[in-house]
């Protein structure tokens, strides 16, 4: 069974809220010194799912992340994980690309490299939190789509997956080649093994460009984004405290009562 | 005169003597060969270095007891009992090589000079055994302190009943065998208690031929209980008198509780660490043969105090039973070795451990118990993905992010605590002498900031030129190494080695001890060979050459908690104390356990993150206990986990206005000023 896994780096989320920095005016965040950027926590949830089929039923896991040239440490981590190929799509025309772009991207990569049974996501990227790129990347590669996999199982040519919905969960079948993202529902990824992590050191990761995965310039063309930034900004964080007092215990419940019957 | 000579049924005593002999030596060997063959199921590790100093030093250790002697409380006595009788049956040993063996054995005659004060001195030296071993029983049945406390199988009752039973009628059959001879024979200038005997058995009237006949009954008794003696030691599981001495023989020489890297031929493998029998190696499996049950390392382990399920001594003695019995299967070749996690040792005491080398420090017989702890959470984490949750989030960022630290609203990010300090930032390119080696805790945590600054701040009062890598250090990698993960801390060792060996980097200062441990002690194994020093010895030194001048009175009563790491592990206790004595009008008070004895903080191990289990109580709080008992206002320690630890159940206990805790430089600050 062959995988292919794409998976994002991000700034990492575990920045204290003080520490976030933004530069309202080129609607981009700063990155602040020090901290390495980490993998998407739901693409390493999407990575631990391949390795659990992978676990089962053998195959080739390939990973590919878009991004900058850093990127090659997220596809390390991937290899590091038990992944056993993977590419970065690095280029000019990639940076800053919305959901669409970013899908086209990936489906080209994904068709040069050929094969595959399934592709996997997270179910969204732990910093825009937008959600689209899975199913864009499967309409473009027309291919059927499932997400909010919390359970994968895999059966000769079908798939068998245990979707999240709000009240509950469902169980869906789709026949491979297919694309599913991945909640973290399924539960934590592994550490990667012992010596597995000094081999993805010394990897070198392979880095395609724009021409070597055959991308459309018109399609990377920022003026045919289907999505606009239009403004960024850091949340404010407001917290209040007002202490209900009461002459007895009861009153101070009755007081409390009535504030909060007050603010619902 | 001896009764060897005389015949027995028509059989010389000769041939009895060395047939019995024959059977009972061969028993032994056969036994001994055997256990051998057990330790050889082990990995080979050399520990044949400088082999002449280990003997002389083995020699030197048991001969004068020290190893015995040294561990012990001052309430505690059973060092002095275990010399006596040690030293006793030295004496005794040799009574029965000349007495037995050569008189009676080889028919050799001994000088009767000889033989009066010989047996004169035996005695003596029986009575002070015997009473040894009353104390002995005294402590072990009826009085029982905390460290002797055990459940004990009914194979250890049966064998300490023995040990005890054979022993005193040892010494009593002396006095018999010596009492009857000097009656039997009528002998003259009888030694003391002999004499006694004698001429209280010739008062009796009974006829020399009755007394010649219960002589040689009795003294061929004594011969045939030496000999089951002989037999019955390597056959019972008391292996201590037959193994500890091999044990100490073959100790580790180098930093104390430093790790075995797994070796690059090794990292193709399948499985890490260990899990079964043949997973230790040779030395490993002595240590479970060589254990005396004393129980010293569980009277000092933090986890045991607190608790927790983790006890050195039943670990050991658990491996060591599994050892004797999978032992003859494994050696046939009849069965695969089992996992030993989960059934012999569990989870939670491989996880309970906080590596702080109590338990080794105290041992008796240098049994290396840390060693075997990370060995197996070295399978645990590097070969079955099983961890903690909390270790496991602490490897994870470990590895993502380079720092075991994540998820606290306060932290700082790598490097912000250098701005507006006016200090040397290395970066690409730049070179330096000296190095200040923040360490993760004290480059992110707001509390252990503070510490880091005045330390800056001491260093820059002496004029110390000095440099520091801001945004680009990393971990040291030792809470990764501590958990099992030994591929990260490979890798962080080899990247830092790397970084210091661009910036041209000769000498480092750090504050934290597991830094400090780490890279002075385990670096070299990666090649990296660098001065290390911990900020305590830096300021002593600065002191001691007058440079630094702590000339403000701080009028207060402090005490000192000594960090594992900087204390038993690398033998640092005094420069911290001359520090604090250097101050005016200070009053140094010692904690009931302080130095080698010292009392984990809790942190150690990787516990600074790996959840606490559940116990009876928490350890930074029992540490919060002795340091409240000295009646100081302050208490200081010299690492950033020790601090945090102190940090939290002076607040957890709300004890914020009796007790104070700082850093060694924070205090020196203050008394520069
Ligand atoms: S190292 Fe410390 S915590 Fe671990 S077993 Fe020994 S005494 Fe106990
Ligand atoms: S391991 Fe050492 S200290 Fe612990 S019981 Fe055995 S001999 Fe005593």
């Amino acid at each position: 069974m062959n995988t292919i896994v794409c998976v994002k780096q991000v700034l990492d989320p575990e920045i204290p809220p003080a520490k976030f920095k933004i530069d309202a005016e080129a609607k981009q965040v700063i990155p602040p010194a020090g901290v390495p950027p980490v993998i998407s926590v739901y693409d390493e949830r999407a990575v631990e799912a391949a390795l659990r089929l992978k676990d089962k039923h053998k195959g080739k896991i390939t990973a590919l992340s878009m991004g900058s040239e850093k990127a090659a440490d997220v596809i390390k981590h991937a290899i590091a994980l038990g992944a056993d190929d993977g590419f970065v799509l690095q280029d000019a025309a990639f940076e800053n690309l919305d959901s669409f772009g970013t899908a086209y991207v990936l489906a080209k990569a994904i068709q040069k490299i050929g094969e595959y049974d399934l592709v996997l996501c997270g179910r969204q990227a732990a910093d825009w939190g937008a959600g689209e790129v899975g199913s864009i990347l499967a309409e473009i590669l027309g291919i059927p789509v499932i997400t909010l996999a919390s359970e994968i199982q895999a059966q000769d040519k079908t798939l068998r997956v245990k979707r999240i919905v709000s009240d509950g969960f469902e169980v869906l079948e789709a026949p491979m080649p297919c694309l599913i993202t991945v909640g973290s529902e399924i539960g934590l990824p592994r550490l990667p093994a012992g010596p597995r992590l000094m081999m993805a050191r010394k990897k070198v990761i392979p880095i395609w460009r724009a021409q070597d995965i055959g991308a459309e310039p018109t399609k990377l063309d920022k003026q045919n984004a289907h999505t606009e930034v239009i403004g960024l900004s850091v949340p404010t964080r407001k917290t209040e405290c007002e202490m209900i007092t009461g002459a007895t215990p009861a009153d101070a419940a009755a007081h409390l009562a009535a504030k909060l019957s007050k603010l619902i | 005169m001896s009764p060897v000579s005389a015949t027995y049924w028509g059989v010389p005593g000769f041939f009895i003597f060395w047939g019995l002999f024959a059977i009972a030596f061969g028993l032994f060997l056969r036994r001994f060969y055997f256990l051998f063959r057990l330790v050889r199921l082990g990995k080979p590790e050399n520990r044949f270095d400088r082999i002449g100093q280990r003997i002389t030093s083995t020699l030197a250790v048991i001969a004068s007891q020290g190893c015995s002697l040294k561990s012990v409380s001052r309430t505690d006595i059973a060092g002095i009992g275990h010399a006596w009788m040690f030293w006793g049956f030295g004496f005794f040993l040799v009574g029965y090589i000349v007495f037995v063996g050569l008189e009676g054995g080889l028919g050799l005659s001994i000088p009767s000079a000889f033989e009066r004060v010989y047996l004169s001195i035996l005695d003596i030296v029986a009575l002070f055994v015997v009473a040894a071993i009353s104390v002995a029983v005294v402590k072990r049945y009826i009085t029982r302190p905390a460290r002797l406390e055990r459940k004990q199988r009914r194979k250890e009752k049966i064998i300490m009943v023995s040990l005890f039973t054979a022993m005193t009628s040892l010494m009593m059959l002396h006095y018999c065998v010596e009492g009857l001879r000097y009656a039997a024979y009528n002998l003259s200038s009888a030694p003391p208690i002999g004499g006694v005997l004698a001429s209280f058995l010739t008062s009796t009237g009974s006829s020399s031929a009755t007394l010649l006949g219960t002589y040689n009954a009795i003294w061929w008794l004594n011969y045939v209980l030496l000999l089951g003696a002989l037999v019955y030691t390597p056959h019972s599981e008391h292996l201590h008198p037959l193994f500890s001495p091999a044990n100490i023989l073959f100790k580790s020489l180098g930093p104390k509780m430093a790790l075995e890297p797994i070796p690059p031929e090794e990292h193709a493998q399948e499985s890490f660490g260990v899990s079964k029998i043949p997973d230790f190696t040779q030395k490993q499996l002595l240590d479970l043969l060589a254990c005396t049950w004393c129980g010293r390392c569980q009277a000092n382990c933090p986890a045991n105090l607190t608790g927790k399920s983790l006890s050195p001594r039943e670990m050991i003695l658990n491996l060591k039973e599994h050892l004797l019995d999978v032992g003859p299967e494994l050696l046939a070749g009849k069965a695969d070795a089992d996992s030993m996690i989960g059934s012999v040792v569990t989870e939670d005491e491989i996880w309970a451990c906080t590596t702080c080398g109590a338990c080794q420090e105290v041992c008796p017989v240098n049994i290396e118990h840390v060693h075997k702890i990370i060995d197996l959470r070295r399978n645990l984490v590097l070969t079955q993905n099983k961890m903690p949750e909390s270790a496991q989030l602490m490897l994870r960022n470990m590895q993502s992010r380079g720092h075991p630290w994540a998820g606290i609203q306060s932290l700082r990010l790598r490097g912000d605590w250098t701005s507006d300090q006016e200090l040397k930032v290395l970066s690409d390119g730049d070179t330096a002498d000296t190095l200040f080696w923040v360490g993760c805790t004290g480059a992110l945590v707001e509390r252990n900031v503070q510490a880091t600054l005045a330390m800056t701040r001491v260093l820059k009062a002496a004029s110390v030129d000095f440099a520091v890598l801001g945004e680009t250090e990393t971990c040291c990698g030792d809470p990764a190494r501590r958990a099992g993960y030994e591929f990260q801390f490979q890798m962080m060792a080899e990247q830092n080695i790397e970084v210091f060996k661009s910036h041209n980097i000769k000498e480092i200062i750090t504050s934290c001890p597991h830094c400090y441990n780490t890279i002075k002690n385990e670096y070299p194994r990666f090649g990296g060979d660098f001065k290390v020093v911990h900020s305590t010895q830096f300021i002593a030194d600065l002191i001691a050459q007058g440079k630094l001048k702590l000339t403000k009175d701080l009028k207060s009563r402090l005490t000192y908690h000594d960090p594992c790491y900087l204390g038993r592990y690398n033998d640092v206790y005094q420069e911290p104390r001359q520090i604090l004595q250097a101050i005016p009008n200070t009053t140094l008070v010692e904690m009931e356990r302080s130095r080698n004895k010292g009392l984990c903080c809790g942190a150690g191990g990787g516990h600074t993150w790996i959840e606490e289990q559940p116990g009876t109580t928490k350890i930074n709080q029992l540490r919060l206990q002795d340091a409240l008992g000295t009646g100081a206002a302050q208490v200081v320690t010299a690492c950033p986990y020790c601090l945090q630890m102190f940090e939290e159940s002076i607040e957890h206990k709300d004890k914020k206005d009796s007790l104070k805790v700082q850093d060694l430089a924070e205090i020196v600050e203050a008394a520069m000023r």
